[in-house]
């Protein structure tokens, strides 16, 4: 298998960020953010609560126009959503009161309109079945663990054809078993797919974000801003026992903690001194 | 060829935790042990307050064999009086329903909507159904048709309220889904909308159901030639306290039976609320 094959070109225009800011009323909540993000990337955006991570996501998904600034996709501003960019966040993805099918369904009448009904069931089944959900068609989402409905959300973007996938910290709610199987899932997927698919994935975990990512960008917070990038040097596939084991692993994730800690230590620092002061008054 | 690599996962999505099993069975609950003592001991009470205490005016005070004697006897009349009354309450009632619940969706949706409406609404709701009762009755050509509007007005304003309010306090999160799924606006509102605010609709529709019965009993006191309330008023006005007591009895029951008949509804609809 030729692996250069199915390389995205390094200048395949995926996602343009070209100085992005965006305000709640007077609240900063990203400032200034310039960001490239090439087609085929698998991109982990690594920052802690009010990084403003979350915020950069919408704003690619086109949930939230910037304030300031341009966001492009393709080529094209981003004007709004678009089921070329899927998105999984971390809980209520599904809609309860609909089957797996049903939910999958709905992605199915956008990407493939001329689909009968009972086709849409059967391709539905066909997408459960390709995220390890066998015979769950007919299931809600209460019926299920919380990793089974994060592999059922992730199906649906799959349906939805998505060229992109944005990933909101999906994995944040599962236990550390679900959790590795279903990283193993996502990068199964990626790596599956020609050309594949762009991830942006949000995470607070360095080493998720490690495990995972081609690039990690770092975000500080208040307001939320890139302050590093790591381009990730192990190659693939990856196997979690060894690379966790690995010393350049280590390092690596310890320069990243260091780095990403200390903004958040100087803004815990910031927290106490408006404590202090406010208990001499 | 996705089939292929991921179907060594396969295996291990079966063996995660076992998954939460749907409660759908449920049955139609009786009254348990506790309430169903308590309402027999309320019923000797009544008993006993009419047999051994000397009251004022006896004639007033039927006991419970002769009201259960006097409902025996006037369960046709009251069965006639039943569908009269329903042939407003229904109407009326549901009509208020449709209509409750599809300007609460495109009013909790709408923005501007919101805006235009909802201080008339906070205005107009609270106003006590009954006063339109004379209007109604002067404005409308038959009995039946301001009856039917009384109770409409009663029942509408609450399903109204509690859909606007499911509608607008639903997770931002289905909104979100809906858009990046590009859903259209009738099938957001649809498939989404009303189906996340249903919790909310179901508790509108109770208060109006209960208020419904009010009104309509109220509304015939006023002019019906038959129905429950009209009943009562009927041989209250000749002084027969037995099928008077009979009459507020057997409402009472029809009342419960109709609400305990939306509560089922409600079960089966949201099976997916924990």
């Amino acid at each position: 298998m030729s692996r250069t094959a199915i390389e995205p070109a390094p200048d395949a225009p995926g996602f343009q960020l070209e100085d992005v800011s965006f305000a709640y009323g007077d609240q900063v909540v990203l400032q200034g953010i310039n960001l490239s993000i090439r087609a085929g990337e698998f991109l982990c955006l690594l920052g802690q609560s009010g990084s403003g991570k979350t915020t950069l996501q919408r704003l690619l998904a086109g949930l939230e126009m910037p304030s300031r600034g341009r966001v492009s996709w393709a080529g094209a501003p981003v004007t709004g959503p678009g089921i070329e960019r899927g998105m999984v966040f971390q809980d209520y993805s599904l809609y309860p009161w609909m089957t797996l099918a049903e939910n999958i369904g709905l992605a199915l009448e956008r990407s493939d309109p001329s689909l009968s009904k009972a086709a849409r069931r059967d391709r539905a089944s066909e997408y459960l079945n390709a995220v390890g959900l066998v015979g769950t068609a007919r299931k809600y989402p209460f019926e299920l663990s919380g990793g089974m409905q994060q592999r059922a959300a992730i199906a649906r973007t799959l349906a939805l054809s998505s060229s992109a996938l944005l990933m909101d910290e999906p994995f944040g709610a599962l236990d550390p078993v679900n959790r590795a199987r279903l990283q193993d899932l996502l990068t199964a997927i990626w790596r599956e797919a020609t050309p594949r698919r762009t991830v942006v994935f949000v995470t607070h975990d360095v080493e998720e974000a490690l495990f995972l990512g081609d690039r990690v960008v770092v975000l500080g917070s208040a307001p939320g801003r890139v302050i590093g990038e790591v381009a990730v040097p192990f190659p693939r596939p990856r196997r979690r026992q060894e690379l966790f084991a690995s010393q350049a692993f280590h390092q690596l994730s310890e320069t990243i903690s260091d780095h990403y800690h200390s903004d958040v230590l100087e803004h815990m620092d910031d927290a106490w001194t408006l404590w202090g002061s406010r208990e001499g008054i | 060829m996705m089939e292929d690599v991921l179907s060594s996962l396969t295996g291990v999505a079966a063996a995660e935790p076992e998954p939460r099993t749907a409660a759908r069975a449920w049955t139609f609950r009786l009254p348990g042990w506790e309430g169903a003592l308590f309402i027999l001991a309320l019923l000797g009470l009544w008993q006993g307050v009419t047999t051994w205490v000397r009251l004022p005016n006896p004639a007033l005070f039927p006991s419970v064999g002769v009201t259960l004697k006097a409902l025996a006897s006037s369960l046709p009349e009251l069965l006639k009086g039943t569908w009269s009354s329903f042939l407003i309450l229904v109407p009326g009632y549901f009509s208020a329903v449709v209509l409750g619940i599809l300007w609460g969706l495109l009013v909790g949706t709408t923005g501007w909507l919101h805006r235009a409406f909802f201080p008339f609404a906070r205005a107009a709701s609270p106003v006590p159904p009954t006063v339109y009762i004379p209007y109604a009755i002067a404005l409308l050509p038959t009995f039946r048709l301001s009856a039917i509007f009384v109770v409409f007005v009663g029942a509408f304003w609450p399903i109204f309220l509690n859909t606007a309010a499911g509608a607008a306090s639903m997770p931002t999160r289905h909104r979100d889904n809906a858009r990046l799924l590009g859903m259209s606006h009738g099938s957001y509102l649809r498939r989404v909308v009303f189906r996340a605010a249903l919790p909310h609709i179901f508790s509108g529709m109770g208060v109006g159901l209960a208020l419904s019965f009010i009104l309509l009993t109220v509304a015939e006191l006023f002019g019906a030639n038959a129905g429950l309330g009209r009943f009562v008023q009927y041989y209250a006005d000749f002084a027969d306290y037995p099928r008077m007591a009979a009459g507020i009895l057997y409402t009472g029951l029809v009342t419960l039976l109709s609400m305990g008949l939306l509560e089922r509804f409600k079960r089966r609809a949201l099976f997916w609320v924990r």
